[in-house]
């Protein structure tokens, strides 16, 4: 749970958005893009999963720690779930479900992020 | 449950479920997600604490479910009933929320109308409900 690590989160987030809205204006399937996008977001939700598993390893412990537990399972699964549906999907509607997908991510990893700060005891 | 849609030919999304219908599933499934592992997390660990919000979320969660499959599946009246009983749900706790504060000690979904939410609980049941309306006039959709 480093800031580094959740701004750049939210960037891949906030690009694979967008990327998934453009293709739905153009009326296009989702391409290589998409699922290139969709694979460096994975990558850093899951150097976050492991350095948070970590730090909470050593001991250290958000004070919230079943609901923050839920919300790093799910954020990793939000990316492949999307990207699993959008790859099924023969519409031009495949960039627009990626894009929710991605855009629940931007937001969930600073709800993420406001939870492991609130450290308890 | 989903009705049976006569003409349509199989492999094909059912109408409710196709195009813009995508999106809305979509949006439906993170909220149901979302809000129903909020849910089991409160209930699980603080019911005491504010068992009526709590109950709340969990009912909001369920809510959210049935109308996300009702949605995917193409049932057209369940998910008319579930996005219905959703908008009259975040309406009337929202506005209870506000205007008794005490009762609710912690937040719900549809706490202030979702405001915790980005006011995604408010906005969502319209678009269901206008979606719903335009598939049922263009059913070839």
């Amino acid at each position: 749970m480093t800031p580094v690590l959740v701004v750049a989160v939210t960037v891949a987030a906030a690009l694979l958005t967008l990327a998934g809205i453009a293709s739905t204006l153009a009326r296009r399937r989702i391409g290589l893009l998409h699922l290139a996008g969709t694979a460096v977001l994975e990558a850093l939700l899951l150097v976050q999963a492991v350095l948070a598993v970590v730090r909470l390893v050593q001991g250290e412990r958000p004070a919230d720690t079943p609901t923050f537990l839920g919300y790093l399972a799910g954020i990793v699964l939000l990316p492949v779930a999307g990207a699993l549906w959008a790859r099924s999907e023969p519409t031009r509607w495949a960039g627009s479900v990626l894009a929710v997908a991605a855009a629940a991510v931007g937001v969930m990893v600073w709800r993420l992020q406001q939870l492991w700060e609130a450290t308890g005891g | 449950m989903a009705e049976p849609s006569g003409e349509r030919p199989a492999g094909e999304p059912p109408p409710a479920a196709g195009g813009p219908g995508r999106l809305l599933v979509a949006v439906y499934g993170v909220f149901a997600l979302a809000t129903g592992a909020r849910a089991v997390v409160q209930l699980a660990t603080r019911y005491a604490e504010a068992p009526v919000a709590y109950l709340l979320s969990a009912l909001a969660a369920a809510v959210y479910v049935v109308a996300t499959v009702a949605l995917a599946r193409g049932g057209r009246r369940t998910a008319l009933v579930a996005i219905t009983v959703e908008l009259v749900g975040v309406l009337v706790v929202g506005t209870l929320s506000l205007l008794e504060p005490a009762a609710f000690p912690d937040e719900t979904v549809w706490s202030a109308y979702g405001r915790g939410y980005l006011f995604i609980p408010l906005v969502l049941p319209v678009a269901g409900l206008l979606w719903l309306r335009r598939t049922a006039r263009t059913p070839s959709r």
